[in-house]
């Protein structure tokens, strides 16, 4: 177990994500579920972009009591990408909600849920 | 100046003001997002302008206090600058256009397409890679919004597919970007450009994945469904934001990643864009549904601009012209097509008939085609030149032939939907209110592409040179276009006049060869202007496409260099294909002439691409230096020109085209168009004398001249309708010249020239004469004429003179031609040729008799009973002509002694030797004055004869004859010249089967049905549309990558 | 079944894409030069004690205005799209619901949205901020309507609240152009003692008025989608 270290047992986790994500967004036919599917591969995002920022045996980035203020550089780990995935998060529960909305709207048009009951445009 | 950071805040803070409004007065919303907009505009405007006056230095904005990397800067340079005043002006306009639905909708749309162009101002300035994905997604989901402006089934589940597709992209692109972080330490992209990640395990990965997303977002083919459902379902306002301002925002992006790509990237681009230029071009081949055409087109040009991406290590500092002229006509016309299918509001193209209610709208659909397609003078023509002439000088074939192919597809599908604009029926069609904000933006982008196309053209130094004011003066005519035709008809005789004023005689003193064509060309438009007289009303649009055409032919004459030849045989092309589709069923002759031309173009294009490939040179002298290629270059070239000779193969669109065009346009399209092929031959023959390829290739074109002389009377004698009988007749006629100047002889040319100057002055007559009876009458079946000779004398007498000189009788100048031809033959020895050329010319006097005599002779139809004189106006031009042909036919020296002179220049033996009006050659003399006398006594000795012999005779009325009681119903089994020549056709008609003509057929059927198989990958599923960007990610990452 | 196969088959495509990409990643040891810098000199240029804060707020402060951008635009859509029209009312019919939980959410609610402003009033120095604030006051508001259906929540409110949150963020950032040095910086106020509420210059400004205007949107989406909701 030695080569398994936290950082990349959570990288794995988040490519395992975003692989069962895109299964669950090719093969669901439910519109409810093809947007889980894609939560699921957002998440898997964040989460390979956490792991990315990780430093071996650090702290969070935040300035307390646990941080020495003279070694900041050599006790946190990266906020690069902890700040980022916070943009992503935010901007992935937009989506979310917009995709939940738009179903939302195709289910009061056509009281259906299938994504096969929607191939009106084509060709 | 106004920092480029305001068009941030400002965007920001209206949308967030614009909440306050909620319920309120939605007017004043719209002024507030508007005059926001406007800001915007101003501000990139300004930086635009001190760029271009100001020798402006690009400068950095840098955010928070910090600099990059560690804070997100920005960038504001010249290109930067260009790209946002673009983006800005078409938000503005398509604000102004979506007025209405602004109002209807509420503030919320108007916040969102507000944030939308915020993010696409900042795509374009960002130089963080993270800022630059946030900003996307802004845009993407501001499009998303947009989508659903109507709120219908179908906008919201394209609204859907979009959202998904493009979250999936982003999801790449964000694990792309992270991946990057990692290996870069940097977000900042002049840092990681730095780096070159590409040759670092993994880096280039991550690399690839954010290569594959931003190409993603440009839609390529065919991972790009749920873009064409959007631009399908959506508002067309929508759709033209889509397609102008986030593609080309698009664009910019990708060239702005490219430098972390490297030079690996080129191929890839350059791969995927010619695929999807292609693949969209070919899909939108079936496609009849108006949104959803554009949306093929509009992906099938970003296609292009990935291809010209690209092929950026061999267009060198030339790409940037080239992108540029491209991406500003696609921009500019597709949005304001789209803005046009929102204003005539019909689902499918035929419906766009109705658009012809309104001219003004007409015309700038016009203009967009023509801009799409790359006529001049619009940006991407010079931006196709350069293109073409940049890959030949790099010896890309290949993708020289694969991007014509892909403009020529989408010149099929555009120049059909033009066609229904114009000419499908459109009497049940509903009819749309026109609103000022809607025309206004439309206008506003085709007087915009009219201007860029000018200023491009000035960019390059051979089209610098250009003559405008002649197209200044067409678009005073298109601004008189209100005025009744007499007075138009005046000023375009002026006009013509003056221009013939100006530059006819110096070619008089220095180039007889010129002389010739710009005679015919000239002195010929005057003429055939002069029979407009008779047309009542104000004939709306005529002049300016006549003088188009006019203005492009004399331009070729004038060409010094390859591109303005090139630019005026566009123009004619243009000019004549607009006075053919006013001809009343000619919708399928336009096109099919167009689609021939435009072919014809492409391969004169890629000739002279390769002709001066490696010369240094574009003048037309680099024709006569050719070195490499040089069988190549002239056959192009040569099948180029044989498109607007009609020669077999490439014949099928003459017979429609001139049949059914009007009868004073006609003459224009025969008589004179087909001229201009002519001269293109004559150039390229005189330049490629010395080359030894043009041996065998003259060797087959003889052959061909000499068929298709036969095969075009031969059509004729089977012709019941008068004006295809004289359109095949050309056909016929101009296989002489062809099969003059393939002889390469003096004699030869001299016969190519006498036919051509003959074929001028006969079927300017004909179909003048033709023409006008056909006004009178009102058909052009000849079974439903006849008897007309006491009705039309003078109509009589000039047919009379007509077909005698056709048929090449002495003593009118076919004679001329034919004795030279005889001569030629003899002498070149080609008498395989030389016999089916005689027998084409006996076969002439077959449909010559059928014409005269089943109009002029036999019975008078009951209801021409009171039919008049054919008009004044036609008379004038008519005899005018006859009187030419009389001069030419008794001093034929008088041209044809300073031709030979010409001539000799190229071909110095062999010549034909005039003493006085005499001339001779080895095997025999002529004296076109003697000849003229002495058959005139014999006319006129024989005509007395007559008259005193049936001095006596009995006049026999026609009602002398009885019916039995019996009215024939069916004209034409009543009429004697009805299928006169049966037993002919059953001798013959095998070679006038339309072989050719199901030959092209076939090919457009086998291409159309290609195209139906393969869209059907559009299934119209989301979930599909979804695993086609996951297999293409994939597809290519393994295609490329490993 | 055999789509499934092919799309079997592409997803080990796409998995043996993501090994290449992370096949040499092994963790980090030490912090890049840009992290460096941040989480040496962040302490000293910004002020802030949370260091995801001083670059979420500062040194990537256009980041994060798109961001709120982003859930301006999506509540902008959500409400644009299921914006009941005028006339044609739902007819919602809801279940009522329990005693318990009605009873509870009186009590929790306030102080989860007490909790909230504390999350993002705090945000420069422990772990939280605007959007996490923001979130908390969102889910307040989740519960209250979970427990009251048929509440009522003012459109007018919510939408004033992000409106003057939203427009107080982008005129700090360009104060920040006239009186500082660029857009967003974060020295316009004095960056004050290290480690105190009012200090890191104006990042708990901005936070307050992220949090609010996070608050608000989420709100939005929340109650735009509450009034579809039918259940029978």
């Amino acid at each position: 177990m030695e080569n398994l270290n936290l950082e990349i047992i959570t990288l794995i986790t988040g490519v395992i994500l975003v692989l069962i994500g895109i299964w669950g967004l090719l093969t669901q036919k439910n519109l409810i579920k093809i947007v889980i599917g894609f939560t699921l591969f957002d998440t898997g995002i964040h989460i390979i972009m956490v792991s990315i920022g990780y430093v071996k045996n650090r702290t969070a980035p935040i300035i307390d009591q646990s941080v020495n203020i003279n070694d900041v550089g050599n006790s946190v780990v990266d906020p690069v990408p902890q700040a980022l995935v916070l943009t992503a998060i935010v901007i992935g529960l937009g989506v979310t909600a917009l995709m939940l909305t738009y179903v939302l709207k195709m289910y009061q048009k056509r009281k259906s849920l299938e994504i096969n009951n929607y191939n009106d445009l084509k060709w | 100046m106004v920092g480029p950071i305001y068009i941030i805040a400002i965007a920001l803070g209206t949308a967030f003001s614009l909440g306050f409004f909620k319920k309120a007065n939605s007017n004043f919303s719209f002024a507030f997002m508007l005059f926001a907009m406007a800001f915007m505009t101003f501000i990139s405007g300004q930086w635009l302008y001190a760029f271009l006056t100001q020798q402006q230095e690009t400068i950095q904005i840098f955010t928070a206090g910090f600099k990059p990397p560690f804070s997100i800067s920005l960038q504001m340079g010249l290109h930067e600058s260009v790209f946002l005043s673009l983006i800005n002006i078409i938000g503005l306009l398509a604000a102004i256009y979506l007025y209405d639905q602004f109002r209807e909708k509420g503030v919320q749309m108007m916040m969102v397409f507000v944030l939308l162009f915020m993010g696409l101002n900042v795509v374009i300035m960002t130089r963080d890679i993270f800022n630059l994905f946030v900003f996307l997604e802004i845009a993407s989901i501001a499009t998303a919004g947009l989508i659903i402006l109507d709120k219908s089934i179908n906008a919201t589940s394209a609204g859907f597919k979009y959202i998904i597709a493009t979250a999936i992209i982003s999801g790449i692109l964000l694990i792309g970007i992270i991946a990057i972080y990692y290996f870069a330490g940097s977000l900042f992209i002049n840092d990681i450009i730095k780096l070159n990640l590409i040759y670092v395990k993994g880096g280039a990965v991550a690399v690839f994945l954010v290569l594959i997303a931003i190409i993603l977002e440009l839609k390529p083919f065919p991972a790009n469904g749920w873009a064409l459902d959007v631009y399908e379902a959506a508002h067309p306002g929508i759709g033209a934001i889509i397609s102008a301002a986030s593609a080309s925002a698009g664009i910019f992006v990708l060239a702005k990643i490219l430098p972390i790509v490297g030079d690996s990237g080129y191929y890839i681009i350059g791969l995927i864009g010619i695929i999807t230029f292609l693949g969209s071009n070919l899909l939108g081949l079936k496609q009849d549904k108006a949104n959803r055409l554009l949306g093929y087109s509009s992906i099938g040009q970003i296609g292009l601009l990935l291809t010209i991406i690209g092929l950026t290590p061999y267009l060198g500092d030339k790409t940037l012209f080239i992108a540029f002229g491209v991406l500003i006509s696609h921009a500019l016309a597709k949005a304001g097509l789209f803005w046009l299918a929102g204003i005539v509001n019909s689902e499918y193209i035929k419906g766009w008939a109705a658009i012809r209610r309104n001219p003004l709208l007409l015309v700038l659909m016009g203009t967009f085609i023509f801009a799409l397609v790359g006529f001049p003078p619009f940006p991407s023509f010079f931006a196709k030149w350069e293109l073409i002439m940049q890959l030949a000088n790099n010896d890309k074939i290949i993708w020289l032939a694969l991007i014509l192919i892909g403009s020529f597809i989408e010149g099929i599908y555009l120049f059909r939907w033009f066609g229904y604009a114009i000419k499908e029926k459109n009497e049940d069609l509903p009819e749309f209110p026109i609103k000022l904000n809607k025309v206004i933006p439309v206008s506003i982008v085709a007087a915009g592409l009219y201007l860029i196309g000018y200023y491009t053209g000035l960019a390059i130094p051979e089209a610098a040179i250009i003559n405008y004011i002649p197209l200044l003066f067409i678009v005073i005519i298109f601004a008189l276009d209100f005025l009744p035709a007499y007075v138009k008809n005046s000023i375009s005789i002026i006009g013509l006049a003056y221009y013939s004023y100006t530059i006819i005689p110096a070619y008089f003193e220095n180039d007889m060869l010129r002389f010739i064509f710009v005679v015919i060309f000239l002195v010929g438009g005057i003429l055939t202007f002069i029979a407009g007289y008779a047309y009542k009303g104000k004939r709306r649009g005529f002049y300016p496409v006549a003088l188009i055409m006019y203005v492009g032919l004399v331009q070729i004459i004038q060409a010094e260099n390859l591109l303005q030849f090139f630019f005026g045989w566009e123009l004619m092309t243009a000019g004549s294909y607009f006075l053919i589709i006013r001809g009343k069923k000619s919708m399928a002759h336009a096109l099919s002439y167009m689609l021939f031309s435009m072919g014809g173009a492409y391969l004169i294009l890629a000739g002279f691409a390769l002709a001066q490939q490696g010369q240094m040179s574009l003048s037309l002298d680099v024709l006569s230096s050719l070195s490499n290629n040089v069988f190549i270059i002239i056959s192009l070239l040569m099948i180029g020109f044989l498109t607007k000779t009609a020669t077999l193969g490439l014949h099928i669109w003459l017979p429609g085209a001139h049949g059914e065009a009007e009868s004073d346009v006609s003459p224009m399209v025969s008589a004179i168009l087909l001229k201009a092929g002519v001269f293109g031959l004559i150039i390229l023959l005189t330049s490629t004398i010395k080359n030894i390829e043009t041996v065998s290739i003259v060797y087959i074109l003889g052959w061909l001249g000499a068929i298709t002389a036969l095969i075009g009377n031969l059509g004729a004698a089977f012709q019941e309708d008068a004006k295809r009988l004289l359109a095949y007749s050309s056909i016929g006629q101009l296989g002489y010249i062809v099969f003059g100047l393939a002889m390469m002889t003096h004699l030869g040319w001299l016969t190519a020239f006498t036919y051509t100057i003959n074929h001028f002055m006969y079927k300017a007559i004909l179909f003048l004469t033709i023409g006008a009876v056909v006004l009178r009458v009102g058909t052009h079946n000849m079974y439903e004429m006849g008897g007309l000779i006491k009705k039309m004398p003078f109509a009589f007498i000039a047919v009379l003179i007509g077909i005698i000189a056709l048929a090449g009788v002495p003593p009118l100048s076919g004679f001329t031609g034919k004795w030279l031809l005889y001569n030629a033959v003899i002498l070149k020895g080609w008498y395989f040729q030389g016999a089916i050329a005689f027998f084409a010319g006996i076969i002439a006097f077959l449909y010559l008799f059928k014409l005269i005599s089943s109009i002029f002779l036999g019975q008078l139809k009951d209801n021409h009973r009171n039919v008049k004189e054919i008009s004044i106006w036609f008379i004038i031009p008519i005899y005018i002509l006859i009187i030419g042909l009389m001069i030419f036919a008794a001093k034929p020296e008088l041209i044809l002694q300073p031709m030979g002179d010409i001539i000799a220049q190229y071909f110095p033996d062999g010549r034909l030797n005039w003493d006085g009006g005499l001339a001779t050659t080895p095997i025999g003399n002529w004296h076109g004055t003697h000849i003229m006398i002495i058959i005139g006594v014999m006319f006129m000795l024989l005509l007395t004869w007559l008259v005193v012999l049936s001095r006596k005779a009995q006049k026999v009325k026609q009602f002398n004859i009885v019916y039995s009681g019996e009215r024939p119903f069916t004209p034409e089994t009543t009429h004697i010249s009805y299928n006169i020549f049966a037993g002919y056709n059953k001798a013959l008609g095998f070679l006038v089967m339309p072989w050719i003509t199901n030959f092209w057929n076939f090919m457009s059927d086998i291409i159309h049905d290609t195209a139906g198989f393969v869209r059907r990958i559009y299934s119209g599923n989301g979930q599909t549309y979804l695993a086609h960007i996951i297999i293409y990610i994939v597809v290519v990452y393994f295609v490329f990558f490993n | 079944m055999v789509k499934n196969s092919l799309i079997f088959i592409v997803l080990i495509g796409f998995a043996v894409l993501l090994a290449d990409l992370f096949v040499g990643f092994n963790g980090n040891t030490d912090l890049n030069t840009l992290a460096n810098h941040y989480a040496v000199s962040g302490p000293e240029e910004v002020g802030s004690a949370n260091l995801v804060t001083a670059v979420v707020v500062t040194y990537r402060g256009l980041d994060t205005l798109g961001e709120v951008t982003i859930l301006f635009l999506a509540a902008a859509i959500v409400s644009f799209l299921l914006k009941v029209e005028a006339g044609a009312s739902l007819n919602r019919k809801l279940r009522s619901t329990s005693e318990i939980l009605d009873t509870a959410s009186r009590i929790l609610v306030p102080v989860i949205f007490l909790f909230g402003i504390y999350v993002f009033i705090n945000g420069h120095l422990s772990p939280g901020g605007g959007f996490q604030g923001g979130a908390i006051i969102a889910s307040g508001l989740v519960l209250m309507l979970l427990a009251q259906p048929a509440k009522e929540v003012g459109h007018k409110l919510i939408t004033l609240v992000e409106s003057i949150s939203g427009i107080s963020f982008v005129l700090i950032g360009v104060a920040g152009v006239l009186f500082a040095a660029g857009f967003l910086d974060n020295k316009l106020l004095s960056l004050g003692k290290f480690g105190t509420i009012f200090s890191a210059g104006v990042i708990p400004i901005i936070y307050i008025f992220v949090g609010l205007k996070v608050g608000a949107e989420l709100s939005g989406i929340i109650t735009n989608l509450h009034e579809n909701q039918n259940e029978a």
